[in-house]
């Protein structure tokens, strides 16, 4: 026995939805019949013997009952809504009448209006991704490190293809529908998903640490009493923010676990923050080395 | 009174198609397309968005027609407003068509 289902798994991007409603007259023409659109697949069933033609509608529906009973009066069936707010709607095919027949905007204003719905949420989306790109910007060039400059290239990467989603949409004209523009962007998806996975991922198991050590008094010299344990699970710029200060100098070392020091800094007065230090993989400690009452405040992230 | 925009072609012909009385969405397209010769078509979706946008004006009600059961079809009426800014689609039209015989 044939298939009688199937599902397919293409995406659209939203400027492209014409080329959509041309993939599904065709699957029709060729006996498969949606009947259910979705953001990311569509479902199909087998029946060679009708044959329909499709359009998609953009935007919040108020009175759904006089939508779908417009739509009804000039031979439309109403099938379904995606979440993100797209309309499937369908018409026997009749050879016998003309090809606007099958138009359901008809007029340039309002196919306008129908564009310009998706391209105003399109734009305010992604200004706010912009937005999001230029925090992560600032924080990335005052502290590089790997998860915020991978966060700094998902929301840049977002963004871009909003604004420029927005653009095509409102311009009818611009060169939309092209062939393997919907693919490429289909791919970019998938790269953020996973890249916005992996900063989330690596945040994670960033060590972040903060200690505060302090006595006024010490009745014997401490020599490299070591305390703070942290690993570094991957390679990354970590920065410290240390505070030193005793009546006699203070020594502060990070040593990693074969016992090299990986930095020192001493003194009576020392205070310096975004200390940076490249660690590669390993554990690591905090050491301590005084003569005297001590106080130490060190902020690692 | 402040000067109106233009209407689009849509617009106008359900306002002119609602001047006589109150008529449904497919009596509206139908009526067009008779009057305008076929040139103008109102498709559903042009349709949906011009009367909800008008409602929002104004310019048209939503009202029930008389009958029971099927026979009972969401209609459309002209307001008050709706009738004023025909008028004055009407008027700027004319004054445009006397403007090219003019010149």
């Amino acid at each position: 026995m044939s298939k009688q289902y199937k599902r397919s798994f293409r995406f659209y991007s939203a400027w492209n939805y014409e080329r959509e409603i041309e993939d599904l007259n065709r699957a029709s023409e060729q006996g498969w019949q949606l009947v259910h659109g979705g953001c990311f697949h569509n479902r199909f069933v087998k029946n060679p013997g009708i044959r329909y033609r499709y359009q998609l509608d953009f935007g919040k529906i108020e009175d759904m009952g006089r939508y779908i009973e417009t739509f009804r009066e000039q031979g439309w069936e109403y099938m379904n809504s995606t979440f993100n707010g797209w309309h499937y709607l369908r018409k026997l095919y009749d050879p016998a009448l003309p090809e606007e027949a099958y138009e359901i905007f008809t007029d340039r204003e309002s196919l306008h209006e129908m564009n310009s719905r998706w391209a105003r949420i399109a734009l305010g989306i992604g200004i706010a991704l912009a937005l999001f790109a230029v925090f992560y910007a600032i924080r990335f060039f005052s502290r590089p490190n790997l998860p915020y400059g991978i966060q700094l290239l998902m929301f840049l990467m977002e963004s871009v293809i909003l604004l420029r989603g927005s653009f095509l949409m409102r311009n009818p004209d611009a060169s939309r529908n092209r062939r393997g523009d919907s693919t490429i962007v289909a791919l970019l998806l998938a790269v953020i998903v996973l890249g916005s996975a992996a900063s989330i991922t690596l945040s994670d198991l960033r060590p972040h640490f903060w200690t505060e050590q302090k006595a006024a008094a010490i009745d014997e010299p401490i020599r490299d009493r070591r305390w703070g344990t942290f690993k570094v699970k991957y390679p990354d710029c970590y920065y410290l923010d240390l505070k030193l200060e005793g009546p006699s100098p203070v020594t502060f070392e990070v040593i990693r676990e074969d016992g090299e020091s990986v930095y020192r800094a001493s003194g009576e007065h020392f205070e310096e923050k975004r200390i940076r230090l490249v660690l590669p993989r390993g554990e690591y400690c905090f050491s301590l080395t005084c003569d005297d009452a001590y106080h130490v405040a060190a902020e690692l992230d | 009174m402040k000067k109106s925009e233009p209407m689009s072609e849509s617009y106008y012909y359900i306002l002119l198609c609602l001047a006589k009385g109150a008529n449904h969405g497919y009596g509206i397209m139908q009526m067009t397309e008779k009057l305008s010769g076929g040139d103008v078509i109102i498709g559903s979706g042009t349709m949906y968005g011009a009367t909800s946008n008008m409602m929002k004006k104004g310019w048209i009600r939503e009202i029930m027609s008389e009958g029971s059961g099927l026979e009972r079809r969401r209609q459309y009426q002209l307001t008050e407003s709706g009738r004023e800014a025909l008028r004055a689609e009407i008027q700027r039209l004319r004054r445009m068509l006397e403007n090219a015989e003019g010149v």
